[in-house]
């Protein structure tokens, strides 16, 4: 796009609505970190931050496209938070949260 | 078959010329293979034993086989009885007959014509061999024979003969006596056939002529060192390149291994003559030629003493011959010539007589060894000096690569691609590659000793000479193996003394050579501009008043050097006359030269810091950054191919991937990137080399970019559908945490618009994505304004810093500082710069008073409405941080803390595995596994920190032992 084209067609446009507005803005390249929304940023089964891929993934290092979706997080009721490969191995042996020995069941996933 | 059973035929057929000589020849045929191995070998030209025999024998060779048929094919019956008595002989036969045999022998000796036919005496030889005479026939052969050659020995003996004529006499002797024997021992064949064969423990008439030879004339001393000695002296003028008698020569050498005296009396003699000669020589010609020359003169030598070998000499003496003049001319002087030479045949690369030194060198013992050795020097002394230079950072990748081919190419052309070369090479390149690790304590201490030898030269010149000699020798011990760094090191010291406090004229001129030197860095590098810029700030702020006409110099010949980046001598000259007058001003107020040179030192100790590894990964950074056009795609995949061989070398790699990742975080999020696919393979080459886990996180942020583009597009079909946003067209890029360097959170207030939008999204993405959680990175927000001026409307591109500073105009004409500050949080340094580059910089959309280039609290600033550009797109620059020290140390840091992790992990892998280990065994099993450099000390904190930690325990009986606790 060339600028000078647009150039008589806006002045029009701006003259007439907003005189006084000296700077408007017109485009915003934004720049965002996500994480996930958890209280404590480790897993309490496999000791690995739950932003990276748990223990168990990262051993057989499952690639690019699936290994980030596989290991995704798991809130319970309790509010603690888990890979859900770790707790999904967990819950076999013990359907308890291993923080705090609540009943587990999942308040929501991670995607 | 018996001399008496043939008789009664010789009688019977007495006339019969034909047939006895057919049964003569076939006799002699029979004998000859009974003959002793010499002799069947005699037909061969090469054998020297009876060379002079074969031309004669030939006629007899050839009519064997006819011979032996033809009495088989008579069908005539033949009856042979015997005589009824015995013939009777005349009584004086023997005398008679051997007086005509000594007759016949001695003209044959006196090269006279022989009085009776030679038919004649064969016969009476083959008579007198049948009557049972031949014992005493042999022996007055013998005598006769060995009177000759006695009478022979007297012309040998007389004195002051030429050499020349000595030798020449000699072998017409020789090869009088081989045609008499020839000629006698045809006459005498019977008895040679019969009688000779018949005792073993008698010669041959030919060997008994070779026997008296050799005893009576060959043997005498006199005669003997005289002919080996004129050998000698002929050989030596042809090896001096006279044209010397080779046929002479050559049938000399020949009697004397006829004689089966070449061992003895000759060929030690002449192996001592060659050593001495060759020993000579090597050492001369290694004073006196470069060693290409020499390498020539070597390789010629040789040649031609294999034709020498060919022409005349005994193939026997090949192997010692050869291997005299290697040891000689090489293997003496193996060290002379590498030390000498191979420097400059590697520089050149002259490939011809690398080609030539190889060939010979891997002709000796321990030659290639040798070579291998000092190549694998020679590559550590230039890498070293291309690695350790600070002033060499810029071009250092350059010049490996450069030099990493070169050497490829000498491997590969005159190494014959030898593996040992291969190996040491690549040894070498990791050795020096790897010579500039980071090493903080170390500088610490090297910093305090600087900081000393300066505190001490403020006060006295000769304490300050004094300190530095101590620092160094400080230093020496610190570090050994060094010298080329302290050399430098020293050198800039001296210059810094003599040009501080002596002699100003040096000062100037060692100034204007830094100038030249920055002149020459000039690519692309703000980064460095802005250092320049604010050391030329200094010197203007501190030494000429702030004096508003060199500011204003100076900050245009800054545009005017940025603008203009193509190497043009007359604009150079331009920029150096205005350097040089600020030059000539400082020269007034020498107290500043010690702050001067206090901060010459600091940016030299930093310099120091970087490693190869974080110049790697800069050099990529730029040649993948868009605006490089200086490749096409292949050269580009090449030069990358190159880079790889150098990043391979490297022990710090994680080193390499904190700053590539940076950089490559940079590429992406501004769009800098020139191409993907470049992107892509740089990528995959990584992961080749070092595997998924190395890329994985590189990989995830291309992902993240992938992802961010789907989302935007999503968003804004959302945007449409619920007819909301409108104005303002926002792109958010969604990063991993974990995959993207981390930048430090910073709160600053957006206008409600942009509030409003923000939150819009958030809403948006957090509704697709649960359990997430956002962090918006204000600074690395970028926006594009339209902005309305007296002379038209622009579209300004810049960051979102910027464009918060601007929006707030939007509301009130003129804002100070202070206004500013507290209207957008933005963090003062922050600001200061981001309100620079907007009233300060190439486009001032904002005017500032008071004027000045600095930003001060009291300043206030105002829309600039008479603002003019001849484009309509503007890009305003931000001001850059320093980036060399702060966030240079950020990623230092990052990488160290990193590295803490994979030392715990290892010690912990280790221990689990051994359950009880002592000290040292755990230090050397670690060093094993980790694959970046460590020092014991640092391991030695973690093993504490582990044993804090209740990872392990110390032996309660043994302090050196470590024990794992589960």
């Amino acid at each position: 796009m060339s600028g000078e084209d647009c150039d008589p067609m806006d002045r029009g446009e701006n003259d007439g609505q907003k005189p006084d507005k000296m700077f408007t803005l017109k485009k915003w390249n934004a720049v965002a970190m996500w994480s996930w929304d958890v209280e404590c940023d480790t897993c309490a089964i496999c000791r690995v931050q739950v932003m990276d891929a748990c223990l168990r993934c990262q051993g057989e290092s499952k690639k690019d496209s699936y290994g980030k979706q596989d290991c995704v997080v798991v809130w319970g009721e309790c509010n603690h938070s888990f890979h859900f490969c770790c707790m999904s191995l967990w819950v076999k042996q013990n359907n308890r949260c291993p923080l705090c020995q609540q009943e587990w069941s999942i308040q929501r996933m991670g995607k | 078959m018996s001399g008496i059973a043939k008789t009664p035929v010789l009688a019977e057929e007495g006339g019969n010329n034909q047939s006895r000589k057919r049964s003569l020849h076939s006799s002699s045929e029979q004998c000859n293979n009974k003959r002793t191995k010499s002799d069947e070998m005699s037909a061969n030209e090469k054998k020297s034993n009876f060379s002079m025999l074969t031309p004669n024998s030939n006629g007899t060779v050839k009519l064997t086989s006819t011979s032996m048929n033809k009495p088989g094919a008579t069908t005539k019956k033949l009856v042979i009885k015997n005589f009824k008595s015995k013939p009777n002989l005349p009584e004086n036969y023997q005398e008679t007959t051997w007086s005509k045999l000594r007759e016949a022998v001695i003209a044959i000796q006196t090269s006279k014509a022989i009085a009776y036919s030679l038919e004649e005496l064969y016969q009476a030889v083959e008579n007198m061999c049948s009557h049972k005479m031949a014992s005493q026939l042999y022996v007055n052969l013998t005598n006769l024979v060995e009177a000759h050659v006695k009478a022979n020995i007297e012309q040998f003996l007389s004195e002051s003969m030429d050499r020349q004529v000595f030798l020449k006499r000699m072998d017409d002797c020789w090869r009088a006596h081989c045609r008499q024997m020839i000629m006698i021992r045809s006459i005498f064949l019977y008895l040679d056939r019969t009688y000779v064969l018949q005792n073993p423990s008698i010669h041959s008439i030919w060997e008994m002529g070779l026997d008296l030879f050799r005893h009576h004339i060959a043997m005498n001393t006199l005669v003997q060192t005289r002919t080996v000695d004129g050998l000698l002296t002929l050989i030596e003028r042809e090896r001096g390149g006279d044209a010397v008698d080779i046929s002479l020569l050559k049938s000399l050498l020949r009697m004397l291994s006829d004689l089966q005296i070449y061992q003895d009396a000759f060929e030690h003699k002449f192996l001592q003559a060659t050593e001495r000669m060759y020993a000579a020589e090597g050492q001369r010609l290694m004073r006196e030629l470069a060693v290409p020359q020499y390498l020539a003169h070597v390789e010629k030598r040789l040649k031609e003493e294999n034709e020498r070998l060919l022409h005349y000499l005994d193939p026997s003496t090949k192997w010692q011959l050869i291997h005299t003049i290697e040891r000689q001319l090489l293997s003496e002087h193996l060290t002379g010539i590498l030390g000498k030479g191979l420097e400059a045949l590697m520089d050149g690369p002259r490939l011809a007589d690398l080609t030539t030194l190889y060939a010979l060198f891997s002709r000796v013992k321990d030659g290639l060894s040798e070579l291998c050795n000092h190549f694998n020097a020679y590559i550590k002394k230039k890498g070293r000096t291309i690695v350790i230079e600070p002033e060499r950072d810029k071009t250092m990748v350059g010049e490996l690569l450069e030099f990493k081919e070169q050497l490829d190419h000498v491997v590969n052309a005159c190494f014959q691609r030898n593996d040992k070369f291969l190996y040491s090479m690549r040894e070498a390149f990791e050795y020096f590659i790897n010579q500039r690790q980071n090493k903080p304590a170390e500088l610490i201490e090297f910093k305090e000793q600087l900081d000393h030898v300066v505190n001490a030269c403020f006060q006295r010149n000769d304490k300050f000479l004094y300190s530095m000699r101590e620092a160094f020798e400080y230093f020496i011990n610190q570090r050994q193996n060094k010298p080329a760094e302290l050399i430098e090191f020293k050198e800039q010291l001296d210059h810094v003394v003599n040009a501080c406090f002596q002699r100003n004229d040096k000062f100037l001129y060692s100034m204007r050579e830094a100038f030249e030197y920055f002149i020459n860095q000039r690519q692309n590098k703000p980064a460095e501009l802005i250092e320049f810029k604010e050391q030329l700030d200094h010197v203007v702020n501190a030494c000429f008043q702030r004096n508003d006409k060199f500011l204003y110099s100076m900050r245009e010949a800054f545009e005017y050097f940025i603008n203009q980046r193509q190497n043009k001598p007359a604009e150079l000259i331009e920029f150096k006359e205005q350097l040089d007058h600020v030059v000539n001003a400082c020269f007034q107020r020498n107290d500043k030269f010690l702050y001067s040179m206090r901060e010459a030192f600091e940016y030299f100790i930093n310099q120091r810091q970087n490693k190869p590894a974080e110049l790697i990964a800069k050099f990529v950074d730029v040649k993948l950054r868009a605006g490089n056009k200086e490749a096409t795609e292949e050269e580009l995949e090449r030069l990358l191919d190159k880079i790889m061989v150098l990043f391979r070398f490297i022990h710090g790699k994680d080193v390499f991937e904190a700053f590539y990742k940076k950089d490559l975080a940079k590429r992406l999020l501004v769009g800098k990137s020139a191409s993907v696919d470049a992107e892509k393979s740089m990528l995959s080459k990584l992961k080749q080399e070092c595997g998924g886990g190395f890329t994985c996180k590189l990989e995830g942020m291309f992902k993240d970019m992938e992802l961010s583009k789907d989302i935007n597009i999503t968003y804004k079909q959302h945007l449409a559908a619920s007819q909301e946003g409108g104005g303002l067209e926002l792109s958010v890029y969604i990063l991993t945490q974990g995959f993207w360097p981390s930048y430090p959170p910073v709160d600053v207030r957006l206008p409600a618009e942009l509030t409003r939008h923000q939150d819009h999204f958030t809403k948006f993405y957090l509704a697709k994505h649960s359990g997430r959680k956002l962090q918006w990175q204000a600074t690395l927000g970028h926006c594009v304004l339209r902005a309305h001026f007296t002379q038209g409307n622009k579209e300004l591109q810049v960051s979102l810093f910027q464009a918060l500073c601007l929006l707030l105009f939007n509301d009130g004409d003129n804002l100070s500082f202070e206004d500013i500050k507290t209207a957008t949080n933005i963090e003062e340094g922050e600001l200061r710069r981001t309100l620079q580059s907007l009233a300060c910089g190439k486009a001032r959309v904002l005017s500032k008073s008071p004027r000045g280039r600095e930003v001060d609290d009291a300043d206030s600033f105002a829309f600039n409405a008479d603002f003019t550009n001849k484009l309509f797109r503007i890009k305003i620059n931000q001001i850059q941080m320093k980036e060399t020290s702060e966030e240079q140390k950020a990623t230092e840091e990052r990488v160290f803390q990193d590295r803490q992790y994979q030392i715990d992990a290892a010690i912990v892998r280790v221990m689990k595995m051994r359950k009880a280990l002592s000290h040292n065994l755990l230090i050397s099993e670690l060093y094993n596994q980790l694959k970046f450099p460590v020092k014991p000390a640092d391991l030695k904190k973690r093993i504490e920190s582990l044993i804090d930690r209740d990872y392990m325990e110390r032996d309660k009986d043994n302090p050196n032992q470590y024990n794992y606790v589960a």
